[in-house]
């Protein structure tokens, strides 16, 4: 066994998870997504954010938009599609039920 | 006195000193060879890019209009090496390109003589090209075999266009991380003789 790695593996579905419940709450951009999850110490270096958002977006769970800024280029508005919602809603339940299951083994 | 040199990063034009801009193209470098295999590539870089210029911009003032080195090395550290990058997201780019399927033949156009041929032979088995070259001339010589071999294999093989072909190409240097799989791999085999 190697607890690096499955560490690893732990952090990975819930990163996902959490940046699917950022978005859900309203549209944001990457740089508004990285501050919750650095704040949140889910994410440590900000590159990661990037494979993610770009996957999640061609598995069709979100979609952006183009939104002007006074402080610069153009910045890529993401925002969760139906498709999306419900798979955050699958996922919130699953980590309620995990939480549940794991609370129930470690109190006995 | 410094020289600096002017990038084009996400849209914005910054100067940088020479010394940071070598840092910076070997981090950009990498950070492609990692995602060579993703299928939004550019996609995921151009957004890289964008926030980089966004920090980068963050350590401009009116008195200071060059990005030094240092600033690379703090951008970076927060931006994560692909090492981190990978070892964040589960997964290692090293492990994607470990399995034995990433090892295909190719033309090699860098360092070509005519076609490549012989350069992409020598890349895949790793060893001089200068050596299947001179054994194709002596196929050559020895009565035109050469030329009907190399013509097939020139039409056969493609050329390595993208990082992740030339990537494929060499296969996967040796490091720890294969030996203790393919060690691991041996064992597996030999347990199974051993029960039949």
């Amino acid at each position: 066994m190697d607890l690096e790695n499955t560490k690893a593996q732990m952090r990975k579905g819930i990163l996902e998870y959490c940046i699917l419940s950022v978005i859900s709450r309203n549209s944001c951009y990457a740089s508004d997504i990285i501050k919750e999850l650095k704040e949140a110490k889910v994410i440590v270096v900000e590159g990661t954010l990037y494979p993610l958002l770009t996957r999640q977006k061609n598995a069709g769970l979100l979609s952006y938009r183009w939104e002007e800024s006074q402080q610069g280029p153009p910045r890529k508005y993401y925002e969760l599609t139906p498709e999306g919602k419900e798979y955050l809603a699958d996922l919130d339940n699953s980590w309620d039920e995990l939480v549940e299951s794991v609370d129930l083994i470690r109190k006995r | 006195m410094k020289i600096t040199v002017s990038i084009n990063l996400g849209g914005y034009s910054f100067n940088i000193d020479e010394d940071a801009y070598g840092e910076l193209k070997r981090y950009m470098k990498n950070l492609e060879l990692n995602f060579a295999t993703e299928e939004s590539a550019s996609e995921i870089l151009s957004d890289i890019e964008a926030r980089m210029s966004e920090l980068f911009r963050a350590k401009l003032t009116p008195y200071k209009q060059v990005i030094t080195l240092e600033d690379v090395r703090s951008v970076i550290s927060v931006m994560g090496t692909p090492e981190d990058i990978s070892d964040e997201e589960g997964t290692s780019a090293r492990e994607k390109f470990a399995s034995a399927g990433y090892h295909r033949m190719y033309r090699d156009p860098d360092r070509r003589i005519i076609g490549g041929v012989c350069a992409g032979m020598g890349a895949y088995w790793n060893i001089e090209p200068l050596i299947i070259w001179i054994i194709f001339l002596a196929l050559i010589l020895a009565g035109g075999l050469g030329i009907v071999v190399y013509l097939i294999l020139y039409v056969v093989l493609p050329e390595a266009k993208t990082t992740a072909q030339k990537i494929e190409m060499k296969g996967e240097p040796v490091n720890i991380h294969n030996i203790k799989e393919s060690v691991k791999k041996e064992f597996n085999t030999v347990t199974r003789k051993m029960k039949l």
